[in-house]
Formats: C-alpha cells, sequence, structure tokens
C-alpha cells in the first residue's frame, strides 16, 4: 500500500504528466565549445612542426609539402581531440571549438625546447632519422635526393659510421626521426612549459 | 592469503549488472553466501607500460584514460605529483579552477555509481533520473574545458583554460537546478520503501572492518572511519573549508547516502570557488626536472596514488599506479556481502561499493 501510494505520489505530479505527454527532445547540437577535430583555417601553415611535436598521439597530425606549401593534415582516426596543436600553433592554422579564441584571449601559450638522443646499443647506422628528417632535408637538398649528406650544417648525419648530432638547436621536435627509427635508438625529449602572457610581460 | 572458494555461483565475467568484467565467485549453501572472492585480469591494459619514456604531455592523456568515469581526478593528481617532483607553484586562479573541474567531475561520478546502484536493485525510474542530471553536469565540464570526459585540463603550473564571468553564471545556475532536482531524488531514495528493503541493512560493514580491510573513500566514510579524505590535506580544499562527510550506518543505504551527501557538498565548494576565484594569471610555468615522488589525492572512490620516477628532460622514467577500488572491492567480498542473506544482495552490495574495474587493472 506504500508503495502505491508513493508511486502515485511521485507519476501524479502535473509537472510529470505534462512532461509525459508534450515534452519534445530537443534536436541535437553540437555546441560552440566542443572540441572537434582540428580543421584548417585561411591562415598560411609556415612548417615550424609545433603541432607535431605537441601532438600527444601517435602519428595523429602531420605537415605535409605541398605544391610549394605546407599543410597540416590531421588523421581522425589517430586524432584524440586534445585541441594541443591549435593551442600551440604561433601562426593560428588550426582551430578546432573555440580553443583558438580562448587561448588568443588568456594570452597562453607553450615554450619548448629538445634534446637529441641516441641509444648506441639500439642504433644500427642506418641513417633513416638523418634522411627522413624534414629540417635536414630543407637545409641539405642533396640529403632528400640522394640520402647522402657531407654537409656539417644539417642537424644530424651519418659521420665516421655512427649518427652524431650536430645542431641540436636547430630540431623542432616533431619526432619525425623517433617514428622513423626501426629499432627505437632515436629518442627526442620534448621540454614543454605551459606559460601565460599577461600585460605584453612574459611569466 | 587467498581463500579457497568452492565455486557454486559464478557471478560474471559477463553480467548484467557489471559495467566492467569481472569475476566475483561465490560458495553458497542454499540463498546464504559462506564465502566470495573476486576475480580480476579481464581487461588488462598495460598503461602504466605505455607511459614509460614519455614526456608530460604524453602521460597526462594516458592518466586519464586509466579510468572513463573519474578522469579529471587522474589527471590532476599525475601533474600535481609532477609538480612536486619540479617545485612548480601553481597560480591561486589555476588552483581554483583546478578543484572546480575536479568537482564536477565528482559529481557525474558519484552520480553515475548511484544511478548503477538504483539499476541494479531494478528501480530503474530514478536509475534515469540520475543519469539525465549527470548529463547537464557533463555539460558544464564541457563548457569549461571543451571535452565532457577526458578533458586534458591541467597542466603542470597551471590550467588550460579560463573559467570566463558569463560561463560561470551558466553553471552556477545549471547546478542550483541540479541541486533543486536531486534534493527530490535523495528524497525518493530515503523514503521508498522497497528500495529501503533492498538497502537498508544489507552489505554491513564495521567501522572495525572497513580499517582492517583498507577501505578508501565513500565506502569507508559510510562506514564512519573518520579524517579517510585526502581533500582535508589539501592546500586549496583547506582554503574552502573542506569537511569530511561520515556516516555510521556502513550499509549499502549508507554509502549511496554518503555519495548523495558529497554531491552536494560538492556543489558548495564549486559555488565558494567560483565566489572566492582570485584574478591573475592561470599559468605560471616552470619546467618538470628529475626526481622522485609519491603522491596521493582523492579521487571520486578514494585515495589514488601515483609514484612517479621522472629523469632530467621530465620524461617518466617509472611510473605506479595505485587505485581506490582494489581495496573496496577485497573488502566488498570479504565484509560485505560475507553471511549474506541472498545472492541478490551480493550484486547490489558489490556496485555499491562502486567498483572501478578499469581503474584497477589499468
Amino acid at each position: 500500500m506504500r508503495s502505491i501510494i508513493y508511486y502515485v505520489r511521485e507519476f501524479l505530479r502535473p509537472e510529470w504528466l505534462k512532461k509525459f505527454f508534450f515534452v519534445k527532445t530537443a534536436p541535437l547540437v553540437t555546441p560552440p565549445y566542443f572540441k572537434g577535430y582540428p580543421t584548417r583555417t585561411e591562415k598560411e601553415c609556415t612548417g615550424c612542426f609545433t603541432c607535431m611535436m605537441i601532438c600527444p598521439a601517435p602519428e595523429a597530425i602531420a605537415v605535409l609539402r605541398r605544391k610549394e606549401r605546407w599543410e597540416p593534415e590531421v588523421y581522425p582516426g589517430h586524432c584524440i581531440r586534445c585541441g594541443l596543436c591549435v593551442e600551440a600553433c604561433p601562426e593560428g592554422v588550426l582551430s578546432s571549438g573555440r580553443v583558438m579564441e580562448v587561448a588568443g584571449r588568456d594570452a597562453t601559450a607553450f615554450w619548448h625546447s629538445y634534446h637529441l638522443e641516441v641509444d648506441e646499443s639500439l642504433c644500427m647506422r642506418c641513417g633513416n632519422c638523418c634522411v627522413a628528417c624534414p629540417i635536414n632535408r630543407q637545409i641539405d637538398p642533396r640529403l632528400a635526393g640522394t640520402g647522402t649528406s657531407t654537409s656539417d650544417d644539417v642537424i644530424m648525419r651519418v659521420k665516421g659510421g655512427r649518427v652524431q648530432i650536430l645542431h641540436e638547436e636547430k630540431c623542432t621536435g616533431c619526432k619525425t626521426c623517433e617514428t622513423q627509427c626501426p629499432s627505437g635508438a632515436m629518442r627526442v625529449a620534448r621540454m614543454v612549459e605551459g606559460v601565460q602572457f599577461l600585460d605584453g610581460v612574459g611569466s | 592469503m587467498k581463500k579457497t572458494v568452492d565455486v557454486s555461483i559464478p557471478l560474471g565475467p559477463m553480467h548484467p549488472c557489471w559495467k566492467e568484467p569481472v569475476r566475483l565467485k561465490c560458495e553458497t549453501a542454499g540463498e546464504r553466501v559462506l564465502h566470495t572472492e573476486v576475480e580480476l585480469g579481464y581487461m588488462k591494459k598495460g598503461i602504466e607500460r605505455i607511459m614509460r619514456g614519455r614526456p608530460w604531455q604524453e602521460v597526462m592523456f594516458l592518466a586519464e584514460r586509466v579510468c572513463g568515469i573519474c578522469s579529471v581526478v587522474h589527471n590532476m593528481v599525475f601533474i600535481e605529483a609532477m609538480e612536486g617532483i619540479s617545485d612548480i607553484a601553481v597560480p591561486p586562479r589555476a588552483a581554483y579552477l583546478r578543484v572546480v573541474a575536479n568537482e564536477l567531475d565528482r559529481i557525474a561520478s558519484h552520480l553515475i555509481a548511484n544511478f548503477s546502484y538504483c539499476y541494479t536493485i531494478e528501480h530503474e525510474t530514478l536509475a534515469m533520473y540520475l543519469l539525465n542530471t549527470r548529463e547537464t553536469v557533463l555539460d558544464n565540464l564541457e563548457r569549461l574545458t571543451g571535452s565532457r570526459i577526458n578533458t586534458a585540463y591541467m597542466i603542470p603550473g597551471g590550467v588550460r583554460f579560463d573559467l570566463l564571468p558569463e560561463d560561470a553564471a551558466v553553471m552556477l545556475a545549471d547546478l542550483a537546478k541540479v541541486e533543486d532536482e536531486l534534493k527530490r531524488y535523495v528524497r525518493i531514495f530515503e523514503t521508498g520503501p522497497l528500495i529501503g528493503l533492498r538497502s537498508r541493512g544489507i552489505g554491513c560493514m564495521s567501522r572495525v572492518d572497513a580499517i582492517r580491510a583498507h577501505t578508501v573513500g565513500p565506502t569507508a566514510r559510510a562506514s564512519g572511519v573518520e579524517d579517510c579524505d585526502l581533500r582535508l590535506r589539501h592546500p586549496t580544499y583547506r582554503a574552502l573549508d573542506f569537511e569530511q562527510v561520515t556516516r555510521t550506518e556502513g550499509d549499502n543505504f549508507a554509502r549511496v547516502m554518503v555519495r548523495f551527501q558529497e554531491v552536494f557538498q560538492s556543489i558548495d565548494l564549486i559555488r565558494r570557488c567560483v565566489d572566492t576565484l582570485p584574478a591573475g594569471r592561470i599559468r605560471g610555468g616552470g619546467l618538470c626536472r628529475a626526481g622522485e615522488i609519491s603522491y596521493s589525492g582523492e579521487a571520486p572512490r578514494g585515495e589514488l596514488t601515483y609514484t612517479i620516477k621522472t629523469d632530467d628532460f621530465g620524461r617518466v622514467v617509472d611510473i605506479a599506479i595505485r587505485t581506490p577500488s582494489i581495496m573496496n572491492i577485497e573488502a566488498c567480498a570479504h565484509y560485505m556481502v560475507a553471511d549474506a542473506a541472498s545472492i541478490a544482495d551480493v550484486t547490489s552490495t558489490f556496485i555499491s561499493s562502486d567498483p572501478c574495474i578499469a581503474c584497477n587493472e589499468r
């Protein structure tokens, strides 16, 4: 008896009855603050590879050279929609939800520096890292064409039978060498720091 | 030591009441349950292994994928552990925003835990009411962070996005609505006679047993264990005058009610946070350095510990995660359902201890 009273009291409320007969499910709309897959804006990519550097998912974004211009390409199957690439891009090439506007409003950014290291016990001196490195290929076009280089301006190259890091400061942390290394010997340490600029003064 | 159980009733690994695969092996005499043993290991992911050798910006995302229900707190505890290693100070505004995100996540987690319990005792109406309320909370989490579940909101030295006053106003209005609705749902839960029959006096665990079994979180607080909420030791929560919720009954009813009370408390905390939100920056910067730390925080299910070792470049060399549910599940099997009068109470008691199998097996 008590439970009958309980159910009657619960379901004979005018509010509930009104809802039961007349309520309609609101149509599903994507809210403006939803972080979707990053899309390209009309701004031109400069090929700085910051998005590839900060991306936490394996091979979710690649900056490709197409018809004399750089284009960031997002692979939706790999992308986890974290929005870090949108926040990190200095040119505003990528956009996802309102991440770009919010990052611009709060004047937030990431500072990054890199350290390259080769595990000599794993490295088999194939030189894949040196050939795959997009910065190397820009510095020495011969490396891109033939796979060999004698230039000392490149980030790294096989010299004296082993991979030598020549210019660590030119690295952009894009992880291409790390993904191309067949034995997992190449490691890029990416040290990232979240900062905010208030009143034009950096932290 | 593991007890040998002569299994007469296996519950799981696939069971309509379980949200995740786990097996309860029950030895019964008629309806009465004599012994119970838990069998885990159906969904090992090996996340700790994947985390090794990665910098914080990658581990952060892996950490919140340990658990789908309480992902924000995994992010928070990992980031605060990294900050502890590297002596990074957090700006006060960021610390308050972290509490807002964490408490929204706690509300969502507690509501889904209570949904599961109501669903298990076949009160589907109340269960669906609670799930509907949870959507409002998740919408607010999405407004703040851009995602509903895996938010990745905190970074070393701050948070990623600021909270605008107009968003805060919408959030407070939504939370007031949630509070109103929840008051009615709690009244339904407290006064429902059938709910009372399935919940009051079922699955009792005394305070002594709770301490002996090392239970944590709402499960321990429902059995009257004092001073077991790690938020009491967190500096931001201290500044917000946080007080622990404790009940003394130790039965299923108390465990669900503790969670309901904590939801109200979380709403209060968010209000206090938004009202006293300090102005200033939301990111202070700071590089992660080498070190070793063991850091604990209060997840919705209890104490969550991250033991981390990093190298000079801030990469994680070694990591071990201890999640709260493991103790609660064992306590459930050995103390709560010991000598249960009915097999049907085993499922509801197990769900009332809010087991998160994904957390346990990482």
